[in-house]
């Protein structure tokens, strides 16, 4: 079920008119109970075959904090230290079975087959669960976060299930940290209208930026990307170059209409984009792209890794930097594009390590008329360059496909092709590169600073109207949000 | 040592990485108060403390840490 749908409206309806009865948003527990029902009606409405697989991983994960708790309470320390990693290879295994299976078998087959042993591999095609890779990152931080005592293990299951499966983020993030999350399912959510109504505005900015720009610009991408030897070189730039928009305005898209929703029952999620494109280094992007992923795999993956390289200097925080690119390369799926793409990226960083930039963090100032800075500018483009770049790898189907295309940028003529996007979608895409930078340290672009123009409540509706209008009149034909193969 | 002296010694550390003209620690301070203070810088910052107190830390004490008061926690148990 689309967030986007009148489905999912309606669905949604039902959900808020009973979580704010009186009877029921005077208890938390009443809430979250409602909030658990609501959630599995949900993802059994999206693949109830795997409904199971999500019940039995949260009953496994809440026993097993159960059991860390009173080791670490016991202070047997050795035994906690096992029952964690236990946790997290349990975490792991369900989605390297699901998600990875096929693949390290199909490239351990390929392996052989070069040595000369005739092995083959018939894939099991197994069907991998919507949201694996989010509720399975929710339990592993888990279990980690009791066994670095930041959190004490939930004693009520329901309580624990509601967060392994709250529906506004189920299925495609962000990912929420139990730290912050289990405390807000532990007061009752009486109707806060002021976050409520800033949560509606964010739904309303994911939805314009997923309908008018993502469901538009998808038209070209798609098509140039499925046969790019048929392309002319400027179309395969194009389309590359408006790649990382279409996933931006896809993702970020979708992360605000989940984040607005779960404002709206009065919780704060995880976020996901802090306007990405103002970034002026590849280290500067990945802070502020995708950060409930970064954040996690930072602190379980880098965090550990650079702790252990400490005393390799610049070499050993590269090595730790690219790994974790890698692993967040290999989170995406499985295929050595996502590997490359992460490894990609990790490169960029050497020399930010080296020059001893990538440590620091320079604040952003405006320049002439409130404007970027000249140098700033040239660094952004620069770098969203090396992103659209990269994206390629995140795009193509295999490692040929983005050999062909890139192939194609330089080989093929530079005749103008067709690029079947309506204007508007330009004019969406220029409006949303300036709100970047003039709703920069905001947690969204409507989220409008108080001044003379939105004090006026009738602006603020003028703004609201116009912005729905063009959803019905500009958005492309609806497609499936990127992030839920993931 | 006294916890006082620890404190002096660490202002000095958190001065000299994270570039800042002054810095007023106490047991309750942690990242989200310094905004210099993120995952890299962390572990600049235990490189220099392991040195000027002649210690080593193990993974498992860097990653408990949730304010400043843990780390001299941790300093103190090692007899600096």
């Amino acid at each position: 079920m689309m967030v986007n749908t009148p489905t999912f409206a309606l669905f949604f309806a039902i959900v808020f008119a009973i979580y704010y009865l009186p009877a029921v948003s005077r208890s938390a527990r009443r809430q979250s109970v409602w909030l658990l029902l609501s959630s599995y009606a949900f993802y059994a409405l999206a693949q109830w075959k795997m409904l199971l697989l999500l019940m039995v991983a949260t009953a496994v994960f809440y026993g097993l904090g159960l059991w860390l708790q009173r080791l670490i309470d016991a202070g047997k320390s050795r035994q906690a230290s096992h029952a964690t990693t236990l946790g997290v290879c349990a975490g792991i295994g369900v989605l390297l079975w699901f998600k990875y299976f096929d693949f390290f078998a199909s490239s351990i087959a390929s392996l052989l087959g070069l040595l000369g042993l005739g092995v083959t591999w018939n894939a099991l095609n197994l069907v991998v669960p919507l949201g694996v890779s989010f509720f399975t990152f929710r339990l592993i931080s888990y279990i980690i976060e009791i066994h670095r005592e930041h959190l004490r293990a939930s004693s009520d299951p329901l309580e624990f299930a509601a967060y392994v499966s709250f529906f506004p983020s189920l299925l495609s993030g962000p990912i929420d940290r139990p730290e912050r999350f289990l405390p807000q399912l532990r007061v009752p959510h009486p109707f806060d209208r002021q976050l409520a109504v800033d949560g509606c505005r964010q739904v309303l900015w994911g939805m314009f930026t997923k309908m008018c720009i993502a469901d538009m610009l998808v038209r070209l991408t798609d098509r140039v990307w499925a046969a790019p030897d048929e392309q002319s070189a400027l179309m395969l730039v194009v389309a590359a170059l408006l790649y990382p928009i279409q996933l931006y305005a896809d993702f970020s898209g979708y992360s605000h209409m989940a984040i607005g929703v779960g404002k709206v029952l009065g919780f704060q999620m995880a976020r996901n984009f802090n306007y990405p494109f103002l970034a002026r280094n590849v280290a500067e992007f990945w802070r502020n792209w995708h950060m409930s992923l970064t954040s996690w795999i930072t602190d379980y993956v880098f965090m550990p890794l650079n702790v252990r390289f400490r005393d390799w200097g610049k070499v050993g925080m590269a090595l730790a930097i690219i790994i974790n690119l890698v692993l967040i390369g290999f989170w995406h799926g499985a295929d050595w594009t996502y590997g490359l793409f992460g490894l990609y990226f990790g490169l960029f960083y050497i020399p930010l390590i080296v020059s001893g930039a990538f440590g620091k963090r320079k604040k952003l100032r405006p320049g002439w008329h409130g404007c970027p800075k000249g140098g700033d500018l040239a660094k952004m483009v620069a770098n969203y360059m090396v992103v659209a770049v990269g994206m390629l790898l995140f795009r193509g189907q295999s490692l040929a496909e983005v050999g062909t295309y890139l192939h194609g940028m330089v080989a093929n003529g530079w005749s103008v092709g067709e690029f079947g996007i309506h204007p508007f979608c330009y004019l969406s895409i220029v409006v949303m590169l300036i709100l970047h930078w003039t709703q920069r340290g905001t947690e969204h672009a409507l989220q409008l600073k108080p001044g003379r123009l939105w004090n006026h409540r009738a602006y603020r509706w003028i703004l609201y109207y116009t912005i729905i209008l063009c959803i019905f009149k500009f958005k492309g034909e609806a497609h499936q949000f990127i992030y839920f193969q993931f | 040592m006294e916890r006082k002296e620890i404190y002096k010694q660490l202002e000095e550390i958190f001065c000299d990485v994270l570039d800042l003209d002054e810095v007023s620690l106490t047991d309750a301070t942690c990242a989200d108060d310094i905004e210099e203070w993120d995952s890299l810088s962390h572990i600049q910052l235990v490189v220099s403390i392991e040195k000027a107190f002649g210690i080593k830390f193990t993974s498992q004490e860097i990653m408990k840490w949730k304010n400043v008061g843990e780390m001299v926690d941790s300093l103190q148990a090692k007899n600096v």
